[in-house]
């Protein structure tokens, strides 16, 4: 059966390539280093319009005040500029309400642009530019250190890590969070504090990575200006060891957390991107594997839920605890012990 | 029925492309006769980290292979062969999919009830978000419209609006902000418009639209103010859904290939076997079909033929259990839960399993939670697609879903639980049928992929849905009205071989059961007390011809509608168990 992973890489060279949602213009060049909150490209799509009608100004047919309009699209207007008018005395205009670019034309119908705000697009991950899609995407590449997570709030940042955690068991409270943490990303263990997140955004941190959060703060992490991202999943559960041994190693160094929400036919999932310099050319993820003895898989779900094992068996129509069937891998776990563990309820640490 | 037809394929390969699971079914004709022989399973594979569906696929068709002993795959994929004697590979394959983000799109209509209401209903027959609607009731100005529109980068606008004889200028008027809209967004990522109103103003439309991108048009979807005409719009959809996905996900494309013109969205094959159910069997009452899957659940009722399907998102039991949670009060879960678990517990079960929802149930409680939490997402479905079912069908009490003949229910929380009684008692909870309904579980996984292979051969369908690759749960008679906890309200007696048995009494506020086997028939009488409906009417019973058994025979719910459990976590505790046991032949 092929395995899920997920990836905690010590050394790694992550590509990543940033698609525009929509055609727009790339504003980086090939060879360019970028930091994860750079720009790289920004799109046509505006957020705001005033749409005015030249027919009714001008009090003539739809169909025929084209000829009155005197603007083309794309064309920047001051306030008050003539957009439309019709000759004779009793001649009506049509003037610019506010300063802004002529975005279409329809019918009579004009929408004006009324402000530059456009969508952009961010690099989200440090990396340097290897490939551009002209008006499409962006692919960058680093080398690094890599922590895939299950849950992020969207938003991404950059600083230095800062180690909260005493442990992987560690339960991250208001009182642990003070001014000396402004601009650093946290690395904590559980958190189902509210005051500890809100106390986070007030100094402010520039991101959370955290080993689990109570499912009730869901609503809370989702609305906190600064990104966090959860590595094991929801409920109190400790960070696996693996993640936690490499937070540990880099402490201190600069990162990237990217915290985007899960997109799984898009390839997307939150991470911590570790940019490493001077580490060579190490090799990319692999893609895909197979469940194989002597591996080393995490517990999704169940009693072991976040523990690490070794495969030591493989066995097919396996009846679970559940009475449901399916094929199951022994496990020793790393933490001692032994146990059974459905197949589908675990996943490979790349 | 009639027999196989020697020149149809005889090997059926189908590829069912869910969200989390793709499976490949085998079928065969066997002494004359279609059979559901085998299915292989694997991981879907169209997400991260592969993105490409192909993987899933092959897997599943390697199992398959394992377990019939015929070669199914050579060096470049699924065998096909073109001799229908031959005993290598497939000689037709078909094939379903649920799997991608559900697709955004836009609806505009003129008017909220008649149009809009229309094309809403087409689209939320397929597996689509809708992001925005637009109609002449829009109180947002049109420049909100207009931004929303373009904002929203929907992959589709669907646009329906005006009678074949009636309003053409408020449909142009709309159109136009469509084409404002349009003009905002970069040429090559406008998003495609399916137009399907008012045929007399298609070339304008065509004159605004066509210019700025790909614009397809179809019959109009309300030709007149009493007449909905969804057919050839759905038929038109999903050509357009299935182009754009493909785009998304790698390997579906490849698929539809190899399928040629029989791939199709899993919730219209799954309501094209509702359909086909509601002709061939003796229906009168219709068929309700309900497909509970990972990313979303589909509903479906089929009266005489005449089919309705809607297709709910953000209702399912893997990533879309959020949609369910956002709307639901953690008890309306726990009522369901037999063991006393923390509602910490529940919720991080829940909410983990939206991240991971191809995890499985481990632990008695987790299959406990799920169980709950299906009941949960169906009585949310069923309860959205109330309007959609008839008005003039029978309906012993306002507020439920009508009478129907049968309740067709698929998908995996249900059809892989150990104990299936535990699947049926979770129907009747969740959809709360009236009248006398016999329900039927696809154990196999195979609704969807049956709608998809009638388009091979109709007989297919007919036969495997004849042969025992269904499950029939049982045949359930539910009174409704008002009486006493304890006290009698119904007499029923079974004649079965010309044989009359005892009368039994049947009490208000529980289940009782009578024994029926699967493949018997029987004629009951009903005598209703207490002014009961068993659907005839108050007080009124009789001799009901050719009840049908089932694994669980007949199944008396005299729970009451809606279904009340009490507060205290014993007194439920208590109930469900007692339940489950009268379910199994207890007492």
């Amino acid at each position: 059966m092929l395995a899920p992973i997920t990836y905690i890489q010590p050394l790694t060279t992550l590509r990543r390539t940033r698609y525009l949602p929509v055609e727009g213009a790339i504003t980086v060049g090939l060879g360019d280093r970028l930091r994860a909150s750079d720009v790289i490209a920004h799109t046509g799509v505006h957020k705001q319009h005033m749409m005015l009608d030249a027919a009714r100004a001008l009090g003539v047919p739809a169909n025929r005040v084209d000829k009155f309009i005197q603007r083309e699209v794309g064309e920047t207007v001051e306030e008050g500029a003539i957009i439309a008018g019709s000759r004779g005395l009793a001649s009506r205009q049509l003037r610019a309400p506010v300063a802004g670019r002529i975005a279409a034309i329809s019918e009579g119908q004009i929408l004006l642009q009324a402000s530059d705000e456009s969508l952009h697009v961010y690099a989200r991950v440090p990396g340097l530019v290897i490939d551009i899609d002209p008006g499409h995407s962006v692919t960058l590449e680093c080398i690094c250190a890599w922590i895939q997570c299950l849950w992020g709030n969207g938003l991404s940042g950059e600083g230095n890590l800062h180690m909260v955690a005493d442990g992987p068991q560690h339960q991250l409270t208001a009182d642990q969070i003070d001014m000396s943490l402004r601009g650093a990303i946290l690395i904590a263990g559980h958190c189902s504090q509210r005051q500890a997140l809100e106390l986070a955004g007030q100094v402010p941190i520039r991101g959370l990575i955290l080993g689990s959060l109570a499912t009730r703060l869901i609503p809370v992490a989702e609305k906190m200006e600064y990104p966090i991202a959860v590595i094991e999943g929801f409920g109190q559960i400790p960070i696996n060891a693996d993640a936690y041994t490499l937070l540990n190693m880099h402490k201190g160094e600069t990162a990237a957390l990217n915290a985007e929400a899960n997109a799984p036919y898009a390839g997307l999932r939150p991470e911590l991107v570790i940019p490493l310099s001077e580490a060579g050319r190490p090799p990319q993820p692999v893609e895909m594997q197979s469940f194989r003895i002597g591996q080393t898989v995490r517990v999704l779900s169940g009693r072991y839920k976040g523990q690490l094992g070794e495969i030591i068996e493989l066995r097919d129509n396996v009846i679970y605890e559940s009475q449901l069937r399916g094929p199951a891998a022994e496990l020793t776990l790393l933490g001692g012990g032994r146990a059974r563990v459905p197949l589908v309820n675990m996943e490979l640490l790349g | 029925m009639s027999e196989h037809t020697p020149h149809l394929p005889n090997a059926l390969v189908a590829i069912d492309l869910g969200s989390v699971t793709t499976r490949a079914h085998f079928f065969d004709a066997v002494e004359g006769r279609y059979r559901f022989i085998a299915a292989g399973e694997a991981p879907t594979t169209a997400g991260a980290p592969t993105l490409d569906a192909n993987h899933g696929i092959l897997q599943a068709l390697a199992e398959l292979q394992t377990i019939t002993g015929r070669q199914l795959l050579n060096e470049r994929g699924l065998l096909l062969a073109n001799n229908t004697e031959s005993n290598l590979g497939a000689h037709a394959l078909t094939a379903t999919f649920s799997a991608g983000p559900p697709l955004r799109v836009i609806t505009v209509g003129l008017l909220d009830g008649v149009s809009l209401h229309s094309v809403n209903n087409l689209v939320d027959s397929f597996r689509c978000e809708i992001v925005d609607s637009l109609s002449l009731g829009d109180r947002r100005s049109p420049e909100r419209v207009i931004d929303a529109i373009s904002q929203n980068l929907p992959d589709l606008i669907v646009v329906a609006g005006g009678t074949n004889r009636g309003a053409s200028l408020s449909v142009v008027r709309l159109a136009n902000y469509l084409a404002l809209a349009l003009k905002l967004l970069p040429e090559n990522s406008r998003p495609p418009v399916l137009f399907v109103g008012n045929e007399n103003v298609q070339s304008e439309i065509e004159g605004l639209l066509s210019p700025l991108t790909d614009l397809y048009k179809t019959t109009n979807i309300r030709p007149s103010l009493d007449h909905e005409n969804l057919g050839p719009a759905e038929a038109a959809l999903g050509m357009l859904l299935f182009e754009i996905q493909a785009r998304k996900l790698k390997g579906l494309d490849q698929l539809s290939r190899l399928a040629e013109t029989r791939l199709m969205h899993s919730a219209q094959a799954f309501g094209r076997t509702v359909r086909f159910l509601s002709t061939v069997i003796d229906a009168p009452k219709g068929i309700l079909g309900i497909d509970l899957g990972a990313s979303s659940t589909t509903v479906a009722s089929a009266f005489g033929g005449e089919l309705e399907v809607r297709s709910y998102p953000t209702l399912g039991m893997g990533s879309s259990l959020g949609g369910m949670l956002a709307e639901t009060q953690l008890q309306q879960i726990t009522r369901w839960l037999v063991d006393d678990l923390p509602d910490d517990f529940v919720l991080d079960y829940l909410y983990n399993k939206t991240l991971l929802p191809g995890t499985l149930p481990s632990t008695t409680q987790e299959l406990g939670i799920e169980m709950a939490a299906a009941r949960q997402v169906v009585r949310l479905a069923v309860g959205k697609s109330l309007p959609m079912f008839p008005a003039n069908a029978i309906y012993p009490l306002t507020g439920t879903v009508p009478w129907f003949d049968r309740i067709l229910v698929a998908g995996s929380t249900l059809a892989r639980h150990p104990r299936p009684e535990h699947s049926l008692l979770a129907v009747l909870d969740a959809v709360q049928p009236v009248g006398i309904v016999t329900i039927i579980l696809d154990q196999n996984h195979l609704a969807s992929t049956l709608g998809a292979a009638a388009a091979v051969d109709p007989l297919l369908a007919v036969q495997v849905l004849e042969s025992n690759a269904f499950m029939n749960l049982g045949t359930v008679i539910v009174p409704v009205g008002s009486a006493r906890p304890g006290s009698t309200v119904l007499r029923v007696q079974l004649e079965r071989e010309g044989h009359k048995e005892d009368v039994v009494e049947i009490v208000e506020g529980d289940i009782t059961v009578l024994s029926l086997p699967p493949g018997k028939v029987a004629d009951l009488f009903v005598q209703p007390l207490q002014n009961m409906n068993i659907g005839l009417g108050p007080g009124r019973g009789g001799w009901i011809r050719r009840v049908v058994g089932g694994a669980f025979g007949l199944i008396f719910d005299t729970r009451g509608r809606p279904i009340q459990m009490p507060t205290s976590f014993n007194k439920r505790q208590e109930l469900l168990q007692t339940w489950e046991r009268r379910l199994r032949g207890g007492s």
